[in-house]
């Protein structure tokens, strides 16, 4: 009998000796950047947006690590990256300029891209100076992406786009797109009439994006039109109809990073000094669980960045972590509420820890569904095991 | 992963597939001590995976091991095979050589009075077969001979046996170990963290073959959406937790158990308290997919699920090791939690 218990293993990996030395530095980096920062803001992580710190990593050069040297990145491991990843979320700091550039398109770019792309793209992403958003949800297009219909036509100079894109973040302020359209509309070619482009928000005209403020007052989303956007040839990223496959591996890079059992660490921290003194059993044990679960998901996070370093494509590993790593991630607040027997409240109202737990209660929701919802990743997990 | 490692692996996956099919697993249930599976594995030197290559033994790594004590939980072995596993470490930790025989193991509340060795409540795994006991007292391995004491049988709901052992022992010989008294409570949470793991990849293996073959409203089960989710969200689980526990075999390879400072104890509970916890979630899922035939006796996944709900308190469950975790966690506050998380030990 095959077994799929064995496929589904999670080979132990450690970080090698220039990554921990890496993570010394960043931390005291980190340590002096964001002192002058609330607890609250530190609590929104890597939903926070502050060009001027993305700036400062990346004079760093801890921006693009992995990307090749000739195009301005610094050749480095992913473990590294996995480190200046892990120790930003910890530290609450905000990264949600650069977030999207160093974690899938700068890898993208490098994929794919032209190389007058690389050349002029990737030394503003390492540099911290460019910040990207993903077109890839639409208003009738969730779960099911491939089902997208904003259609990019060629025309005698590129191609001209029209459709709407939604939930994207940053879109207001971003310096790049990278989207995907349809560029087939034969019905027959619902995957492989899909194609990637990368627009420079700065320069084209024809998009308008609409913020799209979330219960809890922030907003990072929009809902973005496209209204004749005149796009040139060049815009179009590898090859004409590969759209879904690139973006597959685009969403692996966007599933299978710490941040997916991270997003509350800053939380849970604040709890344990909320905690100081306790004594009861119960209260610990509650609180060691959460830690088994943060050791655990850390070592399965770290599993994946050795397959990633190692050029292999952890498509289903990433799934599963995802997925339990969302469900960590999302019970964390509820249990911070409970442990605490302190009401939650908006931000300006009670002390930090309450607005913290109140500002992080709200946006918990959005753990299962950016990036995948859990339905999803089940689906892949299920497909991975052969029963889909 | 290293070739002893793999070559460990195939050998003793070989060996319970061939010994252990439910039919023989019934058998040593209502006949008691495997002594036919206790020859194979000890003949093949299964047992002897720590043990110094001067006594026979691989001088292997608990990684080594780890393939071994996974494959005890996913086959239902009925022998004390982990635990001699553990007793051949300990011996070799103070450059000594487990003598003959089946042994057995005390973690906790024995004491030394008198010359003898009196012991108290604990189930001691197959305590009524061994020849001898193996724990640590006072800083010294002590090793007692069983044959004055009162056995009192006793099975945890695996039908494994946990005897209780009364009377006084006659100590058959000491010395000293560089372990804590503490050591075979730690590593027999270990072993079962190990043991549950397999026992979860089983029930995943046996909980997907069923929803393939079985078919309901025209189709086979594992076509249904509802079906999908419920074994990917097992799939999930049994990986976490055999990730977590092989990850605390390969930290006590690097970092030891004793001592102070960054040691394996911290991957240990959270192995512990993480596959303990996740046991509820594993067995009610597989029994659920597997409908009525799950629950007859005549259908094997209650070889493992059985287990599984013992080993879940076996040296310590969620509570325990829940509470170990928080008070570290706790004592270190928001801003050291994370350092202690990372830190990588020796």
């Amino acid at each position: 009998m095959s077994s799929i218990a064995d496929q589904l293993r999670f080979e132990p990996a450690s970080l090698p000796p220039e990554s921990e030395a890496l993570r010394e530095e960043v931390r005291v980096f980190l340590n002096t950047e964001l002192q002058d920062y609330s607890v609250i803001q530190r609590s929104h992580s890597w939903e926070a947006y502050d060009a001027e710190f993305s700036a400062k990593l990346g004079a760093k050069g801890w921006l693009g690590l992995t990307l090749p040297k000739e195009y301005g990145g610094q050749g480095r491991s992913a473990f590294d990256r996995y480190v200046v990843v892990e120790e930003c979320l910890v530290a609450g700091a905000p990264t949600a300029f650069h977030w999207v550039a160093d974690r899938q398109s700068g890898t993208l770019l490098t994929r794919y891209g032209s190389e007058t792309q690389k050349k002029t793209i990737i030394p503003r992403i390492t540099a911290g100076k460019a910040c990207f958003a993903i077109g890839m949800s639409e208003p009738n297009s969730g779960s099911d992406l491939a089902s997208l219909k904003t259609k990019a036509e060629r025309t005698n100079s590129g191609w001209l786009v029209n459709g709407t894109k939604i939930w994207t973040s940053n879109a207001h302020r971003a310096d790049y797109m990278i989207a995907l359209f349809r560029t087939d509309p034969d019905p027959n070619k619902k995957h492989a009439g899909l194609s990637q482009f990368l627009i420079d928000l700065k320069q084209v005209k024809g998009i308008t994006p609409r913020t799209i403020e979330n219960l809890a007052g922030g907003k990072n989303f929009n809902e973005v039109a496209f209204v004749d956007v005149e796009l040139p040839e060049e815009a179009l990223i590898g090859v004409e109809g590969e759209g879904w496959r690139q973006v597959t591996e685009e969403l692996a890079l966007e599933r299978s990073g710490p941040e997916r059992y991270l997003s509350c660490f800053f939380l849970l921290r604040k709890l344990l000094d909320e905690l100081n003194g306790e004594e009861n059993p119960a209260i610990l044990s509650k609180i060691g669980l959460q830690i088994a679960w943060a050791i655990t998901l850390r070592n399965m996070s770290i599993s994946i960045a050795a397959q990633l370093q190692a050029g292999e494509n952890p498509t289903l590993a990433a799934s599963v972590v995802k997925d339990l790593g969302c469900q960590f991630e999302q019970a964390l607040p509820g249990l911070a509420q409970e442990l605490c027997q302190l009401q939650p409240t908006l931000e300006g109202y009670g002390n930090s820890y309450q607005q913290i737990l109140g500002n992080l209660i709200q946006i918990a929701p959005s753990f299962s569904l950016r990036g995948g919802t859990p339905e999803i990743m089940r689906g892949i997990i299920a497909k991975g095991m052969g029963i889909r | 992963m290293s070739e002893l490692r793999n070559i460990l692996e195939d050998s003793v996956n070989r060996l319970f597939s061939d010994q252990l099919d439910w039919s023989a697993l019934e058998k040593h249930e209502k006949n008691g001590w495997a002594a036919d599976l206790w020859a194979h594995v000890t003949e093949q030197g299964m047992d002897k995976v720590l043990a110094r290559e001067e006594a026979g033994g691989m001088s292997g790594s608990w990684s080594d091991a780890y393939p071994i004590i996974r494959a005890c939980g996913r086959y239902a072995v009925p022998v004390p095979l982990p635990e001699t596993i553990l007793a051949h470490w300990i011996a070799a930790q103070s450059n000594q050589d487990l003598r003959e025989g089946v042994p057995s193991i005390f973690s906790k509340g024995c004491a030394l009075k008198n010359g003898k060795l009196v012991l108290t409540k604990e189930g001691l795994p197959w305590g009524g077969r061994a020849d001898f006991l193996i724990g640590i007292i006072n800083g010294d391995v002590v090793i007692a001979d069983t044959k004055n004491a009162v056995v009192n049988p006793q099975k945890n709901l695996g039908r494994d046996d946990r005897d209780t052992l009364t009377g006084e022992l006659d100590i058959l010989a000491t010395h000293p170990t560089p372990l804590d008294d503490d050591t075979v409570h730690w590593l027999g949470a270990l072993l079962r963290s190990a043991q549950i793991a397999g026992a979860s990849a089983a029930a995943l293996d046996l909980a997907v073959q069923y929803a393939g073959d079985r078919e309901q409203f025209g189709r086979s089960l594992s076509k249904f959406q509802a079906i999908q989710h419920h074994l990917a969200d097992l799939a999930g689980l049994v990986a976490s937790v055999d990730a977590i526990a092989i990850t605390a075999f390969a930290r006590l390879d690097s970092a030891g158990i004793s001592g102070n400072g960054r040691n394996a104890r911290f991957e240990i509970a959270a192995a512990k308290c993480r596959a303990s916890e996740a046991v509820e979630k594993i067995t009610r899922i597989s029994h659920q997919i597997h409908g009525a035939i799950g629950f007859t006796y005549e259908y094997g996944l209650h070889f493992v699920t059985r287990r599984l709900w013992a080993w879940r308190s076996e040296y310590g469950g969620v509570s325990e090791w829940g509470e170990n975790l928080g008070r570290i966690a706790v004592e270190a506050g928001g801003d050291k939690i994370w350092p202690i998380i990372t830190n990588k030990g020796q």
